[in-house]
């Protein structure tokens, strides 16, 4: 796996004069979204002076072109940073994986579908509004994964009703695992047992909409995940003791809030995040080894899945 | 009067209920010792094409390979008692565990596709009886824990349950398959 001195050696090296055209762009970009901004807000200065000049004048005479300047200076605004974005992310994401991994596939436009999402059983609410991008799959070693950015929501209700739950955010892996099985198990993040011990640990096991609650012998993996599966025997020969360790640095690692499910002889990870990822920050300078170092660090987080959890092993019947 | 029957039922109801769950926690056991058995015999089913293939190659093993076919006999002629058969099978992964790692000897063996086929299969049958032997052992425990927790032990004493021993994992079966160890060439 690349470390950061590779980083910096590619960066000097090869991006830095690409990113130097690219930043010009940008600052056109730039330029041309201040100039939209700045016009929006004097025709709203205009309206708001003509109106508080003449309070008996109808509000919709002045509100309609208010309305009009906003639609139009948004739409200006968000088809002239498409733009920039889409050679942004050819130019900046996807060589940043190729660097990590030549072999390695990416789309900026595309993301992992909705049904294997909901396949990984990992959520038991079934989002409405999906949506995601920067899908990178290929093959590292023997392990096929895959994974992509995910926004799914689930939008109930209308009007003063309307409520948004944000089912999940963030980045959504699938890795071909080194085992066959057929059981379907699902690790959580263990909030129960951490706020009321042995009671929450009773608490889990009614939950009836995720199985059987399975009781591992780790307690530091115990302490940070609860899993839940169809079958004990199974689960406990996916989760060996090695890769619940394994699973535990992983989490320290990243210090985000995981969860797993092992489905269909493949693995599949969600870490959460807030912000979003891969994207580029329009205001600020491209020529700034920083952003490039965190793209970088979040691709190599889910890439370097395959080690963390060491797939490549494959010792077993499934090569 | 109606309080009295009311507390009778409620009396009623949790000591079916205990009943209940101390068969069910029982049963689990039952199960899962069910499933290592069935591991086992998959493993004493492949011992002999295991021994077949490597007998030709190993030829400073010879011992090794009789021990573990007379340790097959004796474990499928069925006539050994639960301890002496758990007994048993430790042994087998041991002198198994020896036979692989000696395996490291012979390069042509290694090279060996059918060996190597097999060896992928031993090893995932080894690794499926430790999950079941771990699977077990949690079983137990929950059976333990009802057989020995107040208020459950009093309906456990009635229904005349002991304590179960688990499964004493040795080290090195705790231990993952090196798999750097079994293939670096």
């Amino acid at each position: 796996m690349k470390t950061l001195e590779d980083l910096k050696n590619f960066y000097d090296t090869t991006l830095l004069a690409d990113l130097k055209v690219l930043e010009k762009e940008r600052r056109k970009v730039v330029f041309k979204l201040t100039c939209i901004i700045v016009t929006i807000l004097c025709v709203l200065g205009v309206c708001l002076l003509l109106w508080m000049g003449n309070l008996n004048a109808i509000p919709a005479v002045l509100i309609i072109p208010a309305v009009l300047c906003i639609v139009i200076g948004v739409t200006l605004c968000s088809f002239l940073t498409r733009g920039y974005v889409i050679k942004f992310k050819s130019l900046v994401i996807q060589r940043i994986v190729h660097f990590i991994d030549e072999n390695l596939k990416y789309e900026a436009h595309d993301c992992i579908e909705r049904s294997t999402f909901m396949l990984s059983k990992i959520f038991t609410t079934k989002p409405n509004r999906y949506k995601g991008d920067d899908l990178v799959w290929g093959k590292i070693g023997a392990t096929d994964i895959k994974f992509s950015e995910i926004h799914a929501e689930h939008v109930s209700g209308s009007g003063k009703n309307r409520r948004r739950y944000t089912v999940f955010k963030g980045l959504f892996f699938i890795g071909d695992f080194n085992k066959d099985f057929t059981a379907q198990i699902v690790v959580l993040p263990d909030t129960a047992e951490k706020l009321f011990g042995h009671f929450g640990q009773k608490l889990q096991s009614l939950n009836i909409l995720r199985g059987q609650l399975v009781k591992l012998e780790d307690p530091e993996f115990e302490k940070n995940f609860a899993v839940y599966g169809n079958d004990q025997i199974q689960a406990r020969y996916i989760l060996s003791t090695s890769l619940m360790e394994r699973i535990v640095e992983f989490k320290k690692k990243t210090g985000r809030t995981i969860y797993m499910s092992f489905v269909g002889s493949m693995v599949f990870m969600a870490v959460s995040y807030t912000r979003k990822l891969f994207e580029p920050r329009i205001f600020q300078t491209l020529l700034d080894f920083n952003p490039v170092r965190e793209y970088f660090e979040d691709l190599r987080l889910a890439i370097g899945i395959v080690d963390d959890l060491n797939l490549n092993t494959r010792i077993w019947s499934k090569q | 009067m109606w309080i009295v029957i009311a507390f009778c039922a409620v009396v009623v109801f949790v000591i079916v209920f205990f009943y209940n769950s101390l068969i069910a926690r029982k049963n689990q056991v039952a199960n899962v010792f069910g499933t290592i058995d069935a591991l086992l015999k998959k493993r004493y089913d492949l011992l002999p094409k295991l021994i077949s293939t490597v007998k030709a190659y190993m030829a400073h093993e010879k011992s090794l390979l009789t021990e573990i076919t007379e340790m097959r006999s004796k474990a499928v002629s069925g006539r050994l008692s639960d301890d002496e058969q758990v007994e048993l099978d430790n042994k087998v992964s041991k002198v198994l565990g020896g036979i692989m790692v000696a395996v490291e000897n012979y390069p042509d063996l290694k090279a060996n596709q059918n060996f190597l086929q097999l060896q992928r299969t031993m090893n995932e049958i080894e690794e499926q009886i430790s999950a079941a032997r771990r699977a077990y052992n949690a079983a137990v425990t929950a059976y333990n824990n009802a057989v020995e927790m107040f208020p459950t032990n009093f309906v456990a004493s009635m229904m005349g349950y002991k304590l179960k021993k688990v499964f004493e994992i040795s080290r090195e079966q705790r231990e993952d398959v090196d798999a750097e160890k079994l293939f670096k060439s």
